[in-house]
């Protein structure tokens, strides 16, 4: 039961990595290095907050806000220049989290760092007691995910999004600012990944590695789901979260990593456009 | 003139390399010596990005695995082969070799991955390479293999500068062999392949065959360079095979210039010499320096710092092609 948990837990924070890098690569096909060091700056937007003596609660606020910003300016001074030149837009977003990382080494040093739970204690779930702090993360993980998902299907906003993904030109041609809604995207991305990278620093310690332990599995997900749907990526994670979690109940953390990455490479050698997607012709 | 500039200026470069042998004080010898072995590893990442853009994100997996294979074989480690020096060099470039088809085997298979999705896969191998090297306790799992032995002739190990001119040497020999590659017919293919990798197959070109050549070309290179860098440093560990120096090697050829072979080896030479000289007095500075100069290039000067100088005039086939 707890392993369940677990993996629902997994699932939801990597869910709103996910879902950030494959907005911005459906919407401005640039796949986007540094969107783990979003997540590290939301999660030391905490440490910052918290030792400061601000309540976690308003650092939670503050994190995804500070991340956004920094999303905000990598796209205006970087990716914007560059987004028509695809392999490059790998480097040098790749760049940026090398910046970022090196900035909060210099800042809060190499060492891993703790936030102090602000909402200790279990509680009875399903049989078993499971920390408190990690059903609400689950929780509004799960809750996020779902309003974006209503919000892209269901509202003004959502449709222009998905026109432009469909056919930028047409629908440059139709009057959308496209160049608005990059910026207003590769934010969105940005803030989602710090809002998880503050979510999860009481529960995990926060050290300047932790996006890359974050980017690797959720690349891995979209490349087992596939980047040309919203289901893909979903599939994906699922796939990787479950398998993770349940290969991890007999081996070690090391060796789930390399099993579980093996398996990622067998789908992709035979379904290289993500196992949802039909083969185009 | 103006067109064989470049030419001048690569022959000028080697000329005052080896000089550099006759003059160079021995501590500064070992650096460089060491430094060609980045090198090496430069020259084939801009055979296959540069060429053929294939973006890899885990060129040191070949490194490590050449560095390994030189490590096991030269401390008697696999006893059928025994433990000669020149049998570990030539199994370190064989295994790398093979890991290369390996990987183009599984990624270029059918239409292929696409750009994105093969640095990604690349990036992915080389991390869970480098974990699970560490956790296999025949290749010394997280400490790495101590005392590989360096190269000597008979009983005798080289000297300082015997081993810079071997090394240099080498260097050149990589560099000549893949002057020649990217000069030939069969590169122009390759920039085909670059460009619009349908429009060749339609052409009649089995674009899988071409472009795993290369990537295995690339790759036996890494490997014999990660073999003599074993050989010199003496110590391998499972960071030679990861994400780290794999990145590393991409900021060198991406700062000297991808497209031209002379212009990335400067950069892995001239980047590790300055990242030597300034890491300790620039601490973590010099990764955040560094970071800000790879951006700015890849956005301003996307054909790196040393490429315009470097370029040598076009083949003479190719001439009045437009």
């Amino acid at each position: 039961m707890e392993l369940i948990l677990d993996t629902m837990n997994y699932f939801s924070v990597l869910m709103l990595v996910v879902l950030g890098l494959v907005v911005i690569f459906g919407l401005m096909n640039v796949i986007n290095m540094a969107h783990g060091e979003f997540m590290l700056i939301g999660a030391y937007t905490v440490v910052a907050m918290t030792g400061a003596g601000a309540s976690f609660w308003l650092a939670l606020i503050v994190a995804p806000i500070t991340a956004a910003l920094a999303g905000l300016a990598v796209e205006y001074f970087v990716v914007q220049r560059i987004y028509h030149r695809f392999l490059d837009t790998i480097l040098a977003t790749w760049g940026v989290s090398l910046i970022i990382k090196q900035a909060v080494i210099l800042i809060f040093g190499p060492t891993a760092q703790t936030v102090p739970n602000p909402l200790s204690g279990s509680m009875e779930v399903l049989g078993v007691a499971y920390p408190r702090m990690r059903l609400l993360i689950m929780a509004v993980s799960v809750a996020l995910t779902l309003g974006l998902y209503l919000a892209l299907f269901r509202s003004n906003i959502g449709l222009k999004l998905r026109a432009v993904i469909a056919n930028r030109n047409m629908a440059s041609a139709l009057g959308l600012n496209t160049r608005r809604m990059d910026m207003a995207c590769f934010s969105l991305g940005a803030g989602l990944a710090g809002f998880a990278g503050a979510m999860m620093s009481p529960v995990m310690s926060v050290d300047p590695h932790m996006g890359v332990g974050f980017l690797i599995p959720s690349f891995l997900a979209i490349l087992v789901g596939g980047v040309n749907s919203l289901a893909g990526p979903l599939f994906g994670v699922a796939a990787i979260s479950g398998s993770s979690n349940l290969i991890a109940g007999w081996l070690s953390q090391a060796d789930t990593q390399v099993i579980v990455f093996v398996l990622c490479m067998v789908l992709i050698r035979f379904f290289p456009e993500g196992v949802l997607n039909k083969r185009k012709r | 003139m103006r067109e064989r500039f470049g030419a001048y200026l690569t022959a000028a470069i080697w000329a005052a390399l080896a000089i550099l042998g006759l003059v160079g004080v021995d501590w500064l010898l070992v650096q460089v010596a060491m430094y060609f072995c980045y090198g090496i590893l430069a020259l084939g990442l801009s055979l296959i990005w540069g060429q053929a853009g294939i973006l890899s994100f885990g060129q040191a997996i070949f490194f490590g695995a050449g560095a390994y294979a030189y490590a096991l074989v030269t401390l008697g480690m696999l006893p059928s082969l025994g433990s000669s020096i020149l049998v570990g060099i030539l199994l370190a470039a064989v295994v790398a070799g093979l890991l290369a088809a390996a990987m183009a085997w599984v990624t270029f298979a059918g239409r292929g991955l696409s750009g994105a999705h093969f640095a990604i896969v690349t990036l992915c191998t080389a991390t869970v390479v480098e974990i699970a090297i560490t956790r296999t306790e025949f290749l010394g799992g997280y400490n790495g293999l101590f005392g590989v032995p360096p190269l000597s002739w008979g009983d005798e190990m080289l000297g300082d500068r015997t081993l810079y001119y071997l090394m240099f040497a080498i260097t050149l020999a990589a560099f000549l062999a893949t002057v020649a590659i990217i000069r030939s017919p069969y590169a122009t293919v390759l920039e085909a392949i670059r460009d619009n990798e349908v429009r060749v197959r339609h052409l009649g070109y089995a674009t899988r065959g071409l472009k795993s050549a290369a990537f295995i070309f690339a790759g036996v290179l890494s490997g014999l360079a990660g073999a003599l860098f074993a050989a010199q440093f003496g110590f391998v560990s499972p960071s030679l095979a990861g994400f780290a120096l794999s990145t590393q090697v991409l900021i060198w050829v991406a700062v000297g210039g991808r497209s031209v072979p002379m212009a990335a080896l400067m950069g892995a030479l001239v980047v590790s010499g300055t990242e030597n000289l300034l890491s300790n007095t620039l601490g973590n500075l010099w990764l955040l320096v560094l970071g800000i100069l790879f951006v700015i290039v890849v956005v301003v000067a996307r054909h790196g710092l040393f490429a315009p100088a470097l370029r040598l005039p076009t083949p003479g086939r190719l001439k009045g092609m437009g």
